[in-house]
């Protein structure tokens, strides 16, 4: 029944039965997946940067410094995976929120969780698309080769990561309603989160520093990444950075989406 | 326009019972009662900051009212938001949709989530329907205001609610794009849809509102049809002061609502 055929018949009895959730999903994911293609600035952001500091720290003088290769991979899919969740997720949502668009989708019978997870998935989706672009040129350009498992794990460990910082992004763009301020704000905090990460694994300003970037949002999801991707490595220090991921997952998203401010006004 | 017929019965499409709702300690809703029957086309007029956006919020569950209940037909609002909402069709104030899709993915994103299924012919159709079919691979911020209203009717009917309600439908819109849209509304109406529209407009309420409410500070000052409500208040003194000849629906506005500025 559609609407054109509707109009120029006589009165009839509205059609009022409930969509289905997984229709709903379908529905927004495509969606999302459509706008997410579209955004060429997006598509920039989410590949173009994490190459460019693979490619800088692997032909810095002091980068080995930092770690080695494995480490420069680590800081690598770190940086991107940050800047596709506290610049690109925030503008996009912040700037959505501002034209009416969240509000126009929370009229329909959608649950209102489902207009976030599919915005949240894509950005996954776009993380992991992200991260196996990085591991293809680790293993052309510094002949960073990993086992199946490794990748997998790897892979598996992004996930993970990228809830780190979408959970920032999430608490960012939650709580602060201007455009502009979640733009500001983000691209203030975005330089400690993931700057500390960069030292997490070097004594160069002292063991303290170390110790402190070691346990930021950065510098445990670059020991995460890095302790992943060599599965025969994995210790201690990485089960506490997986948990600690998973405590600032859990802390950052609870706040961002219990306080979501979902009208600009 | 044509009139409710006074001897069919009515059956209510929406009702609203003693509706509170605040912002902080700001109160934006005060009590507001009203029902809207089947077919019928029902108007909320008051000044800027009276209350009417807030009460269609309240209706589509975008704010939480404090109390007071709503029912859409049989179902309870406040206890079925989604069931209700798949019961209502929604024209925002001011709408936009994702900036990088087409009018034709809009549609077909909105009819995904109203469960209707629709082929790519099928949402030509509608296209067609509303003469939006040259504008399809269009973005939404491309449309001129009357188009983009257009679209906004179409997504808000597309799933055949039995109630749709309107925010300002024809603001900001020339004479030709404010008729064509007034025709499609009776046309809902005609097919047995029931429409709450919120106004500024006098001449947009007489035009098609069978039956209309002032709201001023939250609180609902008089319902009736527009030339009942003239009749009702042609003789007070406040709309006697604000008319300049015959009482006019304007001068029982201004009258009941004052002539002051508002925000």
């Amino acid at each position: 029944m559609t609407f054109a055929i509707e109009m120029s018949s006589q009165p009839s009895a509205p059609s009022i039965n409930p969509p289905t959730l997984s229709g709903i999903l379908r529905a927004l994911l495509r969606a999302d997946l459509t706008v997410q293609l579209r955004n060429g600035r997006a598509l920039l952001l989410t590949f173009f940067p994490p190459l460019a500091v693979f490619y800088g720290l692997s032909t810095a003088k002091r980068g080995a410094q930092l770690g080695g290769a494995i480490v420069n991979v680590a800081l690598a899919l770190t940086l991107g995976i940050a800047l596709i969740a506290i610049l690109g997720y925030t503008a996009s949502v912040a700037r959505d929120r501002e034209l009416g668009v969240f509000q126009r989708l929370r009229v329909t019978p959608a649950p209102t969780w489902t207009i976030m997870v599919s915005r949240l998935a894509l950005q996954i989706l776009s993380m992991l698309a992200m991260s196996v672009v990085v591991l293809v040129a680790a293993a052309v350009v510094e002949n960073v080769r990993l086992d199946p498992a490794a990748y997998l794990l790897t892979l598996a460990m992004v996930i993970f990561s990228s809830a780190v910082f979408l959970g920032v992004g999430q608490a960012l763009v939650g709580l602060i309603k201007s455009v502009d301020t979640v733009n500001a704000v983000g691209r203030l905090s975005f330089l400690p989160l993931v700057a500390l990460g960069l030292f997490a694994h070097s004594t160069i300003f002292g063991t303290t520093f170390e110790t402190i970037a070691r346990w930021s949002p950065g510098g445990a999801v670059a020991t995460l990444l890095g302790g992943a991707m060599q599965p025969a490595a994995w210790s201690a220090d990485t089960w506490w950075a997986l948990l600690a991921s998973v405590l600032y997952a859990v802390v950052f998203a609870g706040i961002g989406i219990r306080w979501f401010q979902w009208s600009p006004r | 326009m044509s009139s409710i017929s006074e001897t069919a019965p009515q059956r209510l499409a929406l009702q609203v019972e003693n509706l509170h709702v605040s912002y902080g300690s700001k109160r934006a809703v005060d009590g507001v009662s009203l029902d809207i029957n089947e077919s019928e086309i029902f108007g909320l007029l008051g000044p800027n900051g009276a209350g009417k956006t807030s009460t269609l919020s309240a209706i589509e569950g975008l704010v939480k009212p404090d109390s007071g209940s709503i029912r859409i037909g049989d179902v309870d609002a406040r206890a079925n938001p989604a069931a209700a909402r798949a019961r209502m069709g929604v024209q925002l104030q001011s709408t936009s949709f994702q900036s990088n899709l087409t009018i034709r993915e809009i549609v077909r994103l909105y009819a995904g989530l109203y469960g209707v299924a629709l082929t790519r012919a099928g949402i030509d159709d509608l296209l067609a329907d509303v003469h939006l079919e040259e504008e399809a691979s269009k973005r939404f911020s491309q449309l001129s205001g009357g188009q983009q209203k257009r679209v906004s009717l179409l997504i808000a009917t597309i799933h055949s609610p039995p109630l749709v309600l309107l925010d300002e439908p024809t603001a900001g819109l020339d004479p030709q794009a404010r008729r064509q849209l007034w025709d499609r509304i009776e046309r809902l109406r005609d097919i047995g849809r029931s429409i709450l529209l919120t106004t500024h407009s006098m001449e947009e309420a007489q035009a098609v509102c069978h039956r209309v409410a002032v709201i001023d500070n939250g609180k609902l000052l008089t319902v009736d049809t527009p030339a009942g409500l003239i009749e009702k208040h042609k003789d007070d003194p406040r709309v006697r002061k604000a008319a300049h000849g015959q009482v006019t629906l304007e001068d029982v506005f201004i009258g009941l609502t004052g002539s002051d500025l508002r925000d």
